[in-house]
């Protein structure tokens, strides 16, 4: 007897259950005819623009699992001014993630100094043969365009910290007990291009 | 002949046919199988001469239930799938056995053919309420009877389970 | 009754019996995937995929048939028809409408129990002549339930007999009145328990249990003998609600039954496999001894009540 008090509750319960749900509204996204609504940050793929890399190879070196590939070469800048100096910059030729490697940890985004990796959330770029997902430079460059821009921070969020490096007040020299200021150094430079993409990813 | 005749005809020859291959048949579920065709052939017997109610009882008690019950009984044997002869009898035993069935079948012949006549089949429809009556009141003792003799059954049944098992794995 | 009359009546009822379960099947995909938080087929056909089950059924038809080289072959392929045909039997002597079911017995009642009760067989069968552990299991199992909750079920349906005092369908249905919804409540749950069972859906699926023992009984089978089990299970569902509908809802009987009786019953019987669908989403399987305990230590004592308490108001 006992036992069944104990049973026709639960009996109820999950009637009562399964009923609610059934007015409720369904949790499923009908993927390949209703695109999904990702948020910003998704990883879902990373972008290379080309123009910011300098083939420093941080990327690389920082990647855990070795799945970035740069080759590069040196080219001599003539001097612009009479009598000045050639200069030499890195070229990049060749610039390659092999997403079969990729773990998407996203530490060759936050490592770049040069803002030239980014996180798109394009995902849909499965492959019939694992050596495909190796993306060259100029597969890297395409998903560039699906780069959304960030979001807005939260109100009330703290400052982006490239923001709030130029406007802090200059450091002024090292001095005990952060004395007086020092000459205002020259800002940073901006950044080159304006955060590449305009959303529509 | 009438096609009632015909259709009665039909259903005997299948259900003596069916019989005949549950006896002989050297598959044990076959040979269940077989007695289901049997019992069903019967009840279209029952059927055709207008006894509805029985034909209905006759497929719902035997084949529904009693059938049912001898095939869960073979499947808990190791009856193999085809034939097996370890569980056939001696040829002396099928002979006595076939003299036997033929002996019955020859008295029960002797005493009915004669009252069968051979006037064409003909439907007597039996209603229910009519076989109700004659069941619980002119054979009302005969079926009280047959109740206490299944509740004696049933109760020995048990109580040779309980026995077995307590001798065996102690009280549960 | 003329041979054209006969004609038809045969094929509306193989039409019901090709066209409900399909019906109940559907709803089932939907409803079981709505109260899941799914959607259920959502592209066969195009609106809310409601040509799944052709779909379906069509790709059953395509696939090979197979039988296994150790099966019993002949009773292997034979199994299919026998779980199938018992329901196109009962579901003919069905009164959908004021005097009109597709078979008209005066003892249309045991007719139907009678059917049903072979349709088990079918599943034995298949069981044993797969040739397969789990299929033997699933057998064992099935034939064990069937027993238990047939007792059962024959008894709340003879109360219902007893309480109308007549055998036909159509006959209970015109003796029917309101107040039997109380008085012959706890046959009515005792019935609908013991076709849960017979019907051997969650939560009485031991025999198919697909996480044990595969699928039962069935799991040699492929195409079309595969889809034939399916459909005469659907098919069972159908059978069981309209019966429920029939004997303890009153089937046609409501206002305008002289022209909406059929829509009464199939109405009432929809209910019902509702309720079948429902049960089967929000409930556990019961394991093999507690579904032989609720059998005999709950259902058959409610049902002998039962009996006990028609045959006190059957008196009165």
């Amino acid at each position: 007897m006992s036992e069944r008090k104990g049973i026709v509750p639960g009996l109820v319960k999950g009637l009562a259950t399964t009923a609610r749900t059934l007015t409720r509204h369904t949790q499923v996204e009908e993927y390949p005819h209703h695109r999904p609504e990702l948020p910003a940050r998704t990883r879902g793929v990373i972008a290379l623009l080309a123009e910011n890399c300098t083939s420093c190879m941080l990327c690389a070196r920082e990647c855990p699992d070795w799945c970035i590939y740069i080759d590069a070469h040196k080219e001599t800048v003539p001097a612009t001014t009479p009598g000045g100096r050639d200069r030499q910059r890195n070229v990049l030729d060749r610039f390659a993630i092999d997403y079969s490697l990729c773990m998407y940890c996203g530490i060759c985004v936050e490592v770049c100094p040069f803002d030239a990796l980014f996180w798109s959330p394009q995902f849909e770029y499965a492959e019939l043969d694992i050596r495909d997902l190796l993306h060259e430079k100029d597969r890297l460059e395409s998903w560039v365009e699906s780069v959304p821009v960030p979001p807005a921070p939260d109100p009330g969020a703290a400052e982006v910290p490239e923001v709030a490096s130029q406007r802090a007040p200059a450091r002024g020299p090292r001095v005990v007990g952060g004395g007086a200021a020092r000459p205002a150094r020259p800002a940073r430079p901006a950044p080159s291009a304006p955060p590449p993409g305009d959303g529509e990813g | 002949m009438t096609s009632l005749d015909i259709t009665f005809l039909a259903t005997g020859a299948v259900t003596i046919a069916a019989a005949l291959l549950a006896v002989t048949t050297r598959q044990l579920v076959h040979s269940a199988l077989w007695l289901v065709l049997s019992l069903g052939g019967l009840a279209g017997c029952y059927l055709v001469l207008g006894a509805e109610l029985v034909a209905l009882v006759q497929v719902l008690v035997y084949v529904g239930a009693v059938v049912v019950l001898v095939i869960f009984a073979l499947m808990l044997t190791r009856a193999p799938i085809g034939p097996s002869a370890e569980h056939s009898t001696s040829r002396l035993h099928r002979a006595l056995a076939a003299v036997l069935g033929a002996g019955v079948s020859a008295l029960l012949l002797a005493v009915l053919l004669p009252l069968a006549g051979r006037e064409a089949v003909a439907r007597t429809p039996v209603d229910s309420s009519a076989l109700a009556g004659d069941l619980f009141g002119t054979w009302v003792w005969p079926f009280e009877a047959i109740s206490l003799l299944l509740l004696s059954a049933l109760i020995g049944a048990f109580s040779v389970s309980r026995l077995a098992g307590g001798q065996t794995g102690g009280p549960s | 009754m003329s041979a054209l009359e006969l004609i038809l009546r045969a094929a509306s009822s193989l039409a019901m019996l090709l066209v409900l379960p399909l019906l109940v099947g559907q709803t089932e995909h939907k409803v079981m995937a709505h109260m899941q938080g799914r959607l259920g087929p959502m592209y066969a056909g195009a609106y809310h995929g409601w040509a799944q089950l052709v779909a379906d059924g069509v790709k059953f038809v395509q696939k090979e048939d197979l039988v296994p080289a150790a099966a019993d072959k002949r009773v292997f392929r034979l199994a299919p028809m026998l779980a199938m045909v018992p329901y196109l039997l009962a579901l003919a002597a069905i009164p959908l409408h004021p005097g009109y079911a597709a078979v008209e017995a005066p003892a249309s009642l045991v007719f139907v129990m009678a059917a049903t009760s072979i349709g088990v067989l079918g599943t034995l069968m298949a069981g044993w002549a797969s040739a397969n552990k789990y299929a033997l299991i699933g057998a064992l199992r099935s034939a064990a339930q069937l027993l238990a909750y047939e007792l059962p079920m024959i008894l709340a349906v003879a109360s219902v007999a007893l309480a109308a005092g007549t055998l036909s369908l159509g006959g209970i249905v015109e003796a029917w009145s309101p107040w039997w919804l109380l008085w012959q409540l706890p046959g009515a749950f005792v019935f609908l328990t013991a076709a849960v069972a017979e019907l051997q859906r969650p939560p009485f699926d031991m025999p198919i249990a697909d996480s044990e023992i595969v699928f039962g009984p069935y799991t040699e089978y492929t195409g079309l003998r595969f889809a034939l089990f399916l459909l005469s299970e659907y098919a069972g569902i159908v059978l069981f609600s309209l019966l429920f509908a029939v004997l303890f809802l009153g089937g046609w009987r409501g206002p305008l039954d002289d022209w909406l009786g059929w829509a009464w019953t199939f109405g009432k019987g929809f209910l019902i496999a509702l309720i079948l669908i429902w049960l089967r989403v929000s409930w556990p399987r019961l394991r093999e001894d507690q579904l032989q305990r609720l059998a005999w230590l709950w259902l058959i004592p409610i049902a002998l009540l039962q009996l006990a308490i028609t045959a006190v108001g059957v008196v009165l």
